[in-house]
């Protein structure tokens, strides 16, 4: 429980504090998934399976839409928390969006998010309930965890990108000019590291969610 | 110098004359008259009526102007005449009528552009030095801006003129075109209150309108199948003919105001003329006068007496070119349907 | 008659939630329907660009709401298009299209920041260095090379069927590639011996060519369209770098190679040339 990160995200005032807590581990999904289908006050948290999450920018971006739509009383599902889970989303479907993303019975690693909707939410009470309810092994949120706990290839199906920033099927990756690497461009120099290359891809990858999940299905 | 100025490129028939003193400043309007030709509701004008109406009233339009205008034949300079564009029929009959009275009188004559003509007057009226100008009328929508030595289109539409579309839109609603159909269009829109979905259709700074007359159609044909039973989503109330003729306003003034808009931040003017018989269009000079607002500038705009054709614009824009030499020969009077505001060579400015 | 403003003009109050972001945003341009500015995402030390598009007082508030929301959602398909199918533009990290209160705040959209210098700036300074250097050499050698990338990536862009809407070179940058930035110069081209200036050349002309501002762009296949965007940008050349008018020549000759149907969009241009942007029109 010593991993409940308490942060603030830019343009968003500060007494909507963003508390989030990630498991590993987690032995007892069923139990926390029922709380939340049975609405209980308690439980009103943002539960995500986190082998979906790809990085820190990829979950925090949906966070902040909700907070603003909810600055904007424009929720759409039943709350700020259900809200974050449908705007991982790339579509305008709710139920779908829970269920893709939200925790499942045979989720192990998890990501828990809660708002200070009302001062009485703390880090301290938000931390004490999951260190309570949650039975798994914290660990820190962080792109690093994150990265390991990802499911690439499933990430790229949900979100119907598969070949973004990836090798083609022709082996063959694809620049942004429309050249093809390994025909020397003018730039010349190869990376060399696979480091560099899966950090590229990993980040074209983001940005590319990010885009639909802003667009929610207006394509 | 005095110039006669002869229009009649669409239905109405004008007749002006301007004095420029010798030593510059303002320029004198001696006389400035107009006879339109009013087709009956739910009909346009024809050009072959039309070209009718210009013949048999002209002879007596110049009479009454330079009696106004306490003139003789001797005091008057050039005679000025639209060459296009326009109505080839009405256009004809006016080219004929100026040749007539330049062989009678001996005078030069001086072949102008419509467009030009509207710009010129706007500018002398308003004072406005440099403008945007945006041109509204039932033939033209242009938004124009000087650049050397030439009045450049940098958007216009793409079909149909504005005007063009309430004139069809008041035909469709058997609205009387008595003094003129955007006129009633304008009175009635003034009672509606609900905006009806209808095409927007602005690409960069060109635009067009067609689209939208045949929706704006589509609907009228849908209030007059529900007989008043048509009724509006959010508030439950009647959809109207005011609804139809404010919903077409808003949406196509909008337009025109963001073409204009577009073109001031393009070439950096803070000013805006507008001219054309659309011009005078109260809700259209009040939406330009808040975007103006946002960025600091001025509109600039006539009255009817100068914004809807009229013959002292011919007289003024075709004195300024003969003041600087360009004379129309005989053998060259014609008059032309198409004829770009951009052809014209500006002699007349810096 | 003058219709005089004597109610002071209105400045755009950023929307929501951006009024309390500190430090405040910066305001980059201003342009007729859109106001840009650089801030950052959803931390401090991630640089974004905020393209605000505030509502109109003159336009009907359900028009205006209407139109606003189907810019920001067009813009934004547009660039996610683009960039999913592997055309340098700015990524989409945010939008609200809704705006809120009656009044309307209008709508925004958050883009990736995008580094380096617009092709306008780059352009003029390699044509500066060219003349006094005379012709040949590393500037005129990384200027043709950077002409050439700029017919690549339109060229991919028309071939993924997005046509732009304003092409200029201002709306194009030069992003030095992260390698580049790193290793110091990578020209090599015959640049031997030139020392300091193939450097400076090599700093200045590397990178990748960078789209923005698909404000006007739309989703089109047709020649014509893809025909008037080149014309656009023809002319824009024409008008801002007279000196590298032969320049545009190495953009059209890789763009007509850079994809299947650029051939025939080239043919299409010379149409475009002869009669203009526009079509001619009755009176």
């Amino acid at each position: 429980m010593a991993f409940l990160q308490s942060l603030n995200l830019a343009h968003i005032p500060p007494d909507l504090a963003v508390h989030i807590a990630l498991y590993a581990d987690v032995q007892n999904a069923p139990f926390l998934r029922d709380q939340l289908l049975q609405g209980s006050p308690a439980f009103e948290y943002a539960l995500i399976d986190a082998t979906v999450i790809l990085s820190t920018t990829h979950v925090l971006a949906a966070v902040f839409r909700a907070a603003n739509d909810h600055l904007n009383g424009r929720l759409r599902s039943r709350n700020v928390h259900s809200e974050i889970v449908f705007s991982l989303g790339a579509n305008n479907n709710i139920a779908q969006s829970l269920r893709t993303f939200g925790i499942t019975a045979t989720t192990t690693d998890l990501l828990a998010i809660k708002l200070s909707t009302n001062p009485s939410i703390t880090a301290s009470t938000v931390s004490e309930h999951l260190a309570a309810s949650v039975n798994g092994t914290p660990v820190e949120f962080s792109d690093a965890t994150l990265a390991k706990m990802a499911d690439g290839g499933k990430i790229r199906k949900l979100y119907k990108l598969s070949g973004v920033g990836e090798a083609d099927s022709k082996g063959k990756r694809r620049r942004k000019d429309g050249s093809e690497e390994g025909s020397g461009g003018v730039d010349g120099i190869k990376a060399g590291s696979t480091g560099y290359d899966a950090e590229r891809e990993r980040k074209e990858l983001e940005v590319a969610i990010l885009g639909l999940m802003a667009l929610r299905g207006a394509v | 110098m005095i110039a006669l100025g002869l229009e009649g490129s669409a239905n109405k028939l004008g007749v002006g004359l301007i004095s420029h003193p010798a030593k510059g400043g303002a320029a004198h309007i001696l006389s400035n008259i107009r006879h339109t030709f009013i087709s009956p509701p739910g009909e346009g004008f024809l050009p072959k009526d039309t070209a009718k109406h210009h013949r048999s009233w002209i002879i007596r339009l110049v009479k009454q102007a330079m009696k106004e205008a306490g003139l003789r034949v001797e005091d008057i300079d050039c005679i000025c005449y639209t060459k296009g564009p326009g109505m080839g029929a009405p256009l004809q009959s006016v080219a004929v009528a100026a040749r007539m009275l330049g062989l009678l009188w001996a005078k030069k004559l001086v072949g102008v552009n419509h467009c030009v003509g509207h710009i010129e007057m706007g500018r002398e009226i308003t004072g406005a030095q440099n403008p945007v100008v945006l041109y509204v009328s039932g033939g033209n929508t242009q938004v124009i801006a000087y650049a050397s030595q030439r009045y450049r289109i940098f958007g216009e539409a793409l079909d149909i003129a504005v005007g063009n579309c309430l004139d069809r839109f008041a035909r469709t609603l058997r609205i009387s075109n008595d003094p003129a159909p955007g006129y009633n269009i304008e009175q009635m829109a003034k009672h509606g209150r609900h905006l009806v979905d209808l095409p927007y259709a602005v690409k960069g700074m060109d635009c067009s309108f067609s689209g939208i007359l045949a929706s704006i159609d589509i609907l009228a044909e849908k209030l007059e199948a529900h007989r008043g039973q048509w009724k509006d989503e959010l508030t439950n109330e009647v959809i109207t003919r005011e609804d139809l003729c404010f919903s077409l306003q808003e949406t196509v003034y909008a337009m025109l105001v963001e073409i204009t808009e577009r073109a001031m931040a393009h070439v950096g003017s803070s000013q805006v003329l507008v001219v054309g018989g659309v011009g005078s269009n109260e809700r259209l000079q009040e939406m330009m006068g808040m975007m103006a607002r946002d960025r600091r500038g001025t509109v600039f705009a006539t009255d009817e007496r100068f914004c809807i054709d009229n013959g002292i614009m011919i007289a003024h824009a075709g004195l300024l070119a003969y003041e600087k030499g360009s004379i129309t020969a005989l053998e060259d009077s014609t008059c032309t349907q198409r004829f770009r505001t951009d052809e014209v060579f500006v002699k007349w400015r810096e | 008659m003058e219709i005089t403003n004597n109610d002071p003009p209105q400045p755009h109050p950023l929307p929501p939630p951006f009024t309390h972001t500190a430090p405040a945003p910066t305001l980059l341009t201003q342009g007729a329907e859109a106001l840009l500015y650089r801030t950052h995402f959803l931390l401090p030390s991630h640089p974004c660009a905020l393209k605000h598009r505030p509502s109109k007082p003159y336009r009907h508030p359900v028009l205006d709401k209407r139109l606003t929301k189907h810019r920001i959602l067009s813009e934004a398909r547009t660039l996610v298009k683009c960039r999913r199918e592997g055309v340098s533009v700015p990524g989409v990290l945010a939008l609200d299209a809704e705006g809120c209160g009656d009044a309307g705040s209008g709508g925004w959209m958050m883009m990736e920041w995008v580094e380096g210098r617009t092709v306008k700036e780059v352009v003029v300074e390699a044509g500066k260095r060219i003349k006094e250097r005379g012709g040949g050499g590393v500037w005129e050698e990384g200027l043709r090379a950077l002409m050439g990338k700029i017919g690549r990536a339109l060229g991919r862009m028309h071939e993924v069927g997005v046509v732009h809407g304003d092409l200029t070179t201002s709306n194009m940058m030069l992003r030095p590639s992260p390698t580049s930035l790193q290793n110091g110069t990578t020209f090599t081209n015959g640049a031997e011996g030139d020392g300091d200036d193939a450097k400076s050349a090599g700093e200045s002309l590397e990178g990748e060519i960078v789209l923005i501002d698909f404000g006007l762009a739309a989703q089109s296949l047709q020649d014509e369209d893809k025909a008037v965007d080149l014309y656009v940008l023809e002319r824009a050349f024409g008008s801002t770098h007279p000196e590298a008018e032969e320049g545009f020549q190495e953009v059209l000759r890789v763009y007509g190679e850079s994809y299947k149907g650029a051939k025939v969009v080239l043919k299409r241009l010379e149409d475009v040339r002869l009669r203009g942007r526009k079509r001619s029109m009755l009176g």
